[in-house]
């Protein structure tokens, strides 16, 4: 008799923790059913661009841009309430991919800080203006990597990794390696969210599947494009304390002020990972396609080739975390360098800090 | 009772004799290689099964639907055009190229989703995907609609979404969207 409430409990534990564990996942996904009905609080800049768009629920959409530009209207398929918040949403996660204007970050973007071990990653850092940069006339710029062009050109051959790659896996990419993460499941918000913005840029824009468009992707530059002088990462670390530490820091771990990242970390923990396209070591031309085209703000197109690559080359040698394609080695061998550098480096520059070689003006 | 005694044993015997001797002959490195380099070049060139080549079957009426919809803009020959080339023969003899995932036979009137749908349907489907359907109350993609039609429609059952059967019908419905030149959301009742 008295083995019976011994097993009864233990039936009852049996039962209760998956019983439970589904309850929580109940819950979870009544949460995200919740949230999706939820308002859409925008970020000034997606507030900007989608007011900009006329994005609005309604059963016809025509885009105020390709007026603009062409003075003639295109009648596409309007948007449903569910599909312009969801859009908002999008939008957001590219403006804002760690939540640091939210007032929720974690709920308002779908937890995507769970799949990103930086903590200063955004999508908008490589696709600048929310994915869609303009000049003031309102010309897409070449090399500006705009969403919409690459979501008409998904699907196509992929050499690095091999596979016709969707939309969605390439988003993928971008977690793991540039935000040196975790891949999302392929049907999360997280993606969907951003995909759907990308489609409504898309239509905004008036962009054709399959065709391809100057803003698609960076605008690599290889060394043919060069004198040919070769690769210099000392000439680039010139460059870089000329041009780009003011923002990036002296020894590009990114600006940040009271918890919010207002320039990027280009080397160190924060940054993209080895297995990232930006790594010059990885692949020669799209980081230096980046700079040449998008930096430093505000004087975009002032360096020249060559100093584009060597900029390039002298931040692939800063140490940053491994990609999955290193191993246990080296992986724990940049924690080491991310870890001892950043101090070493500051005591061996302060020692010479009167040795800095500049040029004659 | 020992094998070699059974009425049969001398077969025994000599099946493991047989099988002892491949174990020997595969234990040594090189004729091991030789014989993994035999099944390749068997499996690709001489078994036949699809599944171990990396072209697609023609099936009837692609060469024409080729030239109509203008896939070689993609390429004579590649990754997406042999992509769009399984999308073709999955559209049209869904029933032969899908059978996995549909109980439809060529005995059926309607066993492929050219059955139902255009091909231009499709990519006008696919421009207006990933929208809110009001019906299941939630955002439905294309490969979502996809699967659906393989379970629903054609009685079958669920690809996952990386499966061919559902990327390249989507590969497909691209390349017939980039050959009409639609943009996201283009009505067929506006074109």
């Amino acid at each position: 008799m008295a083995a019976l409430p011994a097993k009864l409990l233990k039936v009852a534990l049996i039962v209760s923790i998956p019983g439970g564990l589904y309850l929580l996942g109940v819950n979870k996904h009544a949460e995200r059913g919740a949230l999706r009905q939820a308002a859409v609080e925008l970020t000034p800049a997606c507030k900007a661009k989608l007011q900009d768009y006329a994005l609005r629920p309604g059963g016809q959409y025509r885009s105020p841009y390709l007026k603009k530009m062409t003075g003639s209207w295109s009648e596409l398929r309007g948007y449903s309430e569910e599909d312009v918040r969801a859009i908002q949403r999008g939008c957001n996660i590219v403006d804002d991919t760690q939540g640091q204007l939210a007032r929720d970050g974690a709920r308002e973007r779908w937890n995507s800080t769970r799949y990103s071990r930086s903590t200063h990653s955004s999508c908008e850092h490589c696709h600048q203006g929310v994915g869609d940069k303009q000049d003031a006339a309102g010309k897409r710029l070449v090399g500006s990597n705009g969403l919409a062009a690459s979501w008409v050109m998904a699907d196509m051959y992929d050499r690095f990794t091999g596979l016709l790659l969707p939309y969605e896996l390439r988003q993928m990419q971008c977690y793991i390696n540039s935000s040196n993460g975790f891949k999302p499941n392929a049907a999360d918000d997280l993606l969907r969210d951003v995909t759907a913005y990308s489609r409504f840029l898309a239509a905004a824009l008036d962009v054709k599947i399959g065709n391809r468009y100057p803003e698609q992707g960076m605008d690599e530059i290889p060394a043919s494009a060069t004198l040919r002088r070769g690769d210099d990462y000392v000439r680039g670390a010139y460059m870089y304390r000329e041009k780009c530490a003011t923002c990036h820091g002296p020894q590009g771990l990114g600006t940040v002020v009271q918890g919010r990242v207002l320039y990027p970390a280009l080397a160190g923990a924060e940054s993209f990972s080895f297995d990232s396209r930006m790594n010059f070591a990885r692949i020669d031309t799209v980081m230096p396609g980046f700079i040449c085209r998008n930096m430093p703000p505000g004087a975009e197109g002032s360096l020249d080739n060559q100093q584009c690559r060597d900029i390039a080359i002298y931040l692939s040698t800063l140490p940053r975390p491994a990609g999955d394609k290193q191993g246990p080695l080296v992986a724990a061998w940049q924690q080491l360098m991310m870890t001892v550098m950043p101090p070493l480096t500051r005591y061996a520059e302060s020692l010479g800090r009167n040795d800095t070689p500049r040029v004659p003006d | 009772m020992d094998s070699a005694e059974s009425p049969d044993g001398k077969d025994g015997k000599q099946r493991r004799t047989g099988i002892g001797w491949l174990l020997r002959v595969l234990s040594n490195p090189p004729a091991a290689a030789a014989a993994i380099a035999a099944f390749v070049l068997w499996a690709h060139f001489g078994s036949g099964i699809h599944a171990f080549r990396s072209h697609v079957p023609s099936a009837p009426g692609w060469q024409q639907f080729r030239a109509s919809y203008g896939v070689d803009d993609f390429g004579a020959d590649g990754y997406f055009t042999r992509a769009a080339q399984n999308g073709y023969n999955l559209f049209y003899f869904t029933h032969e190229y899908g059978g996995r995932f549909t109980r439809k036979t060529a005995r059926d009137a309607v066993n492929s989703c050219a059955g139902c749908h255009t091909v231009e349907d499709l990519a006008y489907g696919f421009v207006n995907s990933d929208r809110f359907d009001a019906k299941l109350g939630r955002r439905m993609s294309f490969e979502e609609r996809v699967m659906r039609c393989y379970a629903g429609p054609m009685n079958g059952f669920i690809p996952t979404l990386y499966d061919p059967a559902v990327r390249d019908i989507r590969i497909l419905a691209r390349a017939v969207a980039h050959h009409l030149q639609l943009s996201e959301g283009a009505r067929k009742d506006r074109s």
